[in-house]
């Protein structure tokens, strides 16, 4: 689904037409499943998050602004939210092993030949599993664990100087592996 | 601002991009984003790096039920709420009732208004008819015939006691905008006002009384004209009848 299409969808959406946003939730569940299932790991509560997701869609679609960006990321920020408020309300502490092993990761990239719009984004996840295991677990904490600097240096009982410096890293490093585009 | 005063947020920038910056540096930041172009921009470019970590791993599908449950839970797809009818029915009823009665009330006390109007108007005429008759039988009451048209009637005076009646048949209606007027003519022609007249629409004739500040004694004559409602001080309209003593 293209850009123009997005906009289109969303209007659609807007005025109550259910075809848009069974279509909309087809292009899309599988991202927002993916990341939900990411934060909360228990399938049945990625369900349900993914659920509240398409929910806040239908109901708030008219705060969408395209000048500020895909839909696709807006509906992910709403995902993220969703799935990190549910990890709150769970009172569920992050898991401190790499979850997320990068040998697994590696069966996931996409042959470097392809140009896909699927291919580029699978690669990211290749310059993720290249951070340091350091790195990575911050990005975990942080990102997908909703954890703020002084949590994560409480939970790994590092100095909160420690995790500034090296999250601060570890963002440089995704940056400049994933260029400007 | 030097680069040393920019450092501390920029340091930060990262951190915010993740929304893992602590809520007092959170603000802070936020309040330098106000006024400092390039520390948005760089937040831009570190937003666009978060931003990729939302798909940076690969897409998953959910179960199929899950749609189906989501379409099951859109306003649209629900049951609409069963129209109370019934309880509107009901208010719809009670307030037609309300209305009725109130048109029923105001009906009912214009009738009853209307009837005490008429009712004192017949009190009116036969009081009228009583003097009429008690003139009658004093020996000083002169009757005067009245002719003009199809109206009949009689001017009963009674110098003596200072009384007049004036009985008449046939006067026709007039528009509500007008009134009959009963002057009495001096014997230098000016004419004192006797009283208005308004002919009843269901008493065959009428039988007025008629009134003057001054000794009936002085005047030569009696007239009627029709003048606009309320009466005037001399005639202006035109004459009904016209009668000498």
């Amino acid at each position: 689904m293209t850009e123009i299409d997005d906009v289109q969808f969303i209007k659609r959406v807007t005025q109550g037409d259910e075809g848009a946003f069974l279509a909309l939730y087809d292009c899309y569940v599988s991202r927002v499943y993916a990341l939900t299932l990411r934060i909360l790991v228990d399938p049945m509560l990625a369900e349900e998050a993914t659920q509240d997701t398409f929910l806040k869609l239908w109901s708030r679609a008219h705060l969408y602004l395209p000048e500020r960006g895909s839909l696709l990321v807006w509906l992910l920020s709403i995902a993220r939210r969703t799935a990190l408020d549910r990890l709150r309300l769970e009172g569920r502490r992050p898991t401190l092993s790499d979850a997320h092993d990068p040998a697994e990761a590696w069966q996931t990239i996409p042959d470097s030949n392809s140009v896909s719009e699927e291919s580029y984004w699978r690669s990211l996840n290749f310059a993720v599993q290249a951070l340091s295991p350091e790195y990575r677990q911050l990005i975990e904490l942080a990102y997908y664990q909703g954890m703020s600097q002084s949590e994560i240096a409480e939970v790994l009982g590092w100095p909160l100087g420690t995790v500034k410096t090296r999250l601060r890293a570890a963002m440089e490093r995704l940056r400049q592996a994933w260029g400007p585009k | 601002m030097t680069y040393f005063e920019h450092l501390p947020f920029l340091e930060n920038i990262p951190a915010y991009a993740l929304g893992a910056l602590d809520a007092r540096d959170a603000a802070a930041l936020e309040a330098h984003l106000q006024t400092c172009t390039s520390c948005r921009d760089e937040l831009v470019a570190y937003r666009t790096t978060s931003d990729k970590l939302l798909v940076s791993f690969p897409p998953q599908e959910p179960s199929a039920a899950l749609r189906k449950q989501i379409q099951r839970r859109l306003p649209s797809a629900q049951k609409p709420a069963r129209p109370r009818w019934n309880w509107s029915l009901s208010r719809v009823a009670v307030a037609i009732a309300i209305v009725l009665l109130l048109v029923l009330n105001v009906v009912s006390l214009s009738q009853v208004r209307a009837l005490q109007d008429q009712q004192a108007q017949l009190l009116d005429q036969i009081q009228n008819g009583q003097m009429a008759l008690v003139m009658l039988s004093y020996p000083h009451t002169q009757s005067f015939p009245i002719q003009a048209n199809d109206l009949t009637g009689s001017f009963l005076i009674d110098t003596e006691y200072n009384n007049a009646v004036l009985i008449l048949r046939g006067l026709p209606a007039i528009p509500e905008h007008q009134t009959y007027q009963v002057w009495l003519i001096a014997p230098n022609g000016e004419r004192t006002s006797g009283g208005l007249v308004r002919p009843q629409t269901d008493v065959p004739f009428l039988s007025q009384p008629v009134s003057a500040t001054q000794d009936l004694a002085n005047f030569v004559g009696v007239g009627m004209t029709i003048e606009p409602a309320g009466g005037s001080d001399q005639p202006t309209g035109s004459q009904v009848f016209r009668i000498n003593f």
